[in-house]
């Protein structure tokens, strides 16, 4: 490929004259291309950064009492984030180089019905209504949810199983057929719209999550706390500041818990 | 019976296809990627299912280091009318503006200077030292010694990295911080504000392991000026890792 050879013209006249070969030697060239793959496969990136878009409330104070909106006890699940770190900063905990998240929720109340300050008589510890979980990504076998996903899914118990029949009606073709690409995003389109529809529908009980983290909690565990928001499809999530009670609870069940 | 004869090959490699293959390969990369800005701290994005992808113009990232330092990086439309430069430099006229609102001492800015901050990727000075700072570009390694101070590796101990941030919830008396994103909002450049406005124009970019109080100080800034919608900023993760 990389030669070229002289015909010398049927050869009667000049007999000795040596066929010619000239070859290219193709192996700097390659020498330079991988230098310069190398050099571009270092310095650039081709994955593109994901986005994850929240809302937060205005700062502003709500005047008026009345116009608050309310989660009512029943529906309210907190979700407190926290994680081990260095005593008294704001290090990476230095045991394992990484930080250990630790997720509490509750239902409904601080402290529950009796609340935290407890009518006759009742102490803190005993009414925490506090509890602890954890990330943790479906079981392998059975993949089943796990850890704070089996809550959250327990508690939106009847959007899922709405969302589910739409999922498998998605896979049987029930949305369009999934052959050719045309229709497989028509039919994505029609699903989502759909799904939509179920996690608005008021007539289905709905958790309302309020997302709240102490400070040294990581910014990583607020992403994943999002994540499953949106892996279980829960259409109303906060994400709110510590109240005292919050705090109050936190450091109790941290006292009876933890060392 | 004489000896077999062992013909002698050449052991010449024809590497032409080899570097047909090579070449190809070099035009896909040089097509495909771009090129990583230089950022002044280096963060890991937290993992994330989110699938929604950051917007190519039209936004500004906010960098965040573990220990709460603040840089900014504006991303405007590629077009003539708004170019980054442009653009830029009106950003810079506009936070002095809002700036001399509040201090006695006013600043300006000399075209070179103006010019200097054009060039900028990321950037985040304290706005009393950004002058001293944008005069480094004229001199001899001057870019360099910019790069150093933005990293906080200066020996100059005088010389402060990050945007000064604080916890501050009056509109009327914004932080630095506030300032420069409020400058954002108002540059001419009607798409980045409406990208402001809808939440996909302010990205904040943090590293999984910063704590929260420090990510919550800058959702609490941006609450305070009435920018209540922003994403972050995710790594791709599989839906069940």
């Amino acid at each position: 490929m990389a030669e070229v050879q002289q015909n010398d013209g049927g050869g009667k006249g000049k007999a000795h004259q040596k066929k010619m070969q000239i070859r290219v030697d193709f192996t700097p060239m390659v020498d330079m291309n991988m230098l310069l793959i190398t050099f571009f496969m270092l310095c650039t990136t081709m994955i593109k950064s994901q986005t994850l878009t929240i809302a937060l409330p205005s700062n502003e104070k709500v005047q008026n009492e009345e116009n608050m909106s309310q989660a009512s006890a029943d529906d309210a699940v907190t979700i407190i984030l926290d994680a081990k770190r260095k005593v008294g900063s704001f290090d990476v905990d230095t045991v394992n180089g990484k930080v250990v998240p630790i997720v509490y929720y509750y239902f409904g109340k601080p402290g529950g019905d009796a609340g935290i300050i407890g009518a006759g008589g009742t102490v803190l510890s005993e009414n925490n209504n506090l509890q602890e979980s954890e990330f943790l990504a479906n079981d392998e076998k059975s993949g089943k949810a796990r850890g704070i996903r089996d809550i959250i899914q327990k508690r939106n118990k009847d959007v899922l199983t709405e969302i589910n029949k739409l999922k498998k009606k998605y896979q049987d073709g029930g949305f369009g057929s999934l052959e050719t690409k045309d229709g497989r995003e028509k039919a994505q389109a029609a699903y989502d719209q759909e799904a939509s529809k179920v996690r608005k529908n008021e007539n289905l009980k709905k958790p309302i999550i309020i997302i709240k983290s102490t400070p040294q909690a990581s910014y990583g565990s607020l992403v994943s706390v999002l994540d499953e928001m949106q892996i279980n499809s829960i259409s109303k999530y906060q994400i709110d500041n510590m109240t005292k009670a919050d705090s109050l609870m936190v450091i109790d069940y941290q006292n009876s818990h933890h060392k | 019976m004489g000896r077999v004869k062992i013909a002698r090959k050449s052991t010449f490699i024809d590497m032409t296809a080899m570097s047909d293959v090579t070449v190809l390969l070099l035009t896909f990369f040089m097509l495909t990627s771009t090129f990583l800005s230089k950022e002044p701290a280096t963060v890991i994005t937290p993992p994330s299912v989110s699938t929604e992808k950051v917007q190519e113009t039209n936004f500004v990232q906010v960098l965040l280091s573990p220990e709460g330092k603040v840089w900014l990086t504006m991303n405007n439309d590629t077009s003539a009318n708004w170019s980054n430069e442009k653009m830029k430099m009106a950003l810079l006229d506009k936070v002095a503006e809002i700036y001399n609102e509040q201090h006695k001492n006013k600043l300006s800015f000399t075209p070179e200077q103006k010019y200097a901050f054009s060039k900028l990727g990321s950037f985040g000075v304290p706005l009393a030292q950004m002058g001293e700072f944008l005069n480094l570009a004229s001199q001899q390694e001057g870019q360099t010694q910019m790069d150093k101070w933005l990293s906080g590796e200066d020996e100059n101990p005088n010389h402060v990295t990050g945007i000064p941030i604080s916890w501050n919830s009056d509109e009327q008396r914004p932080n630095e911080f506030q300032m420069w994103m409020k400058a954002m909002r108002q540059t001419e450049n009607s798409n980045l504000a409406d990208k402001i406005k809808d939440g996909t124009g302010v990205a904040i970019k943090a590293d999984q392991n910063t704590a929260f109080d420090v990510v919550h100080m800058v959702m609490d800034n941006l609450q305070t000026i009435h920018m209540n919608k922003f994403t972050l900023l995710t790594a791709l993760k599989g839906p069940e890792e």
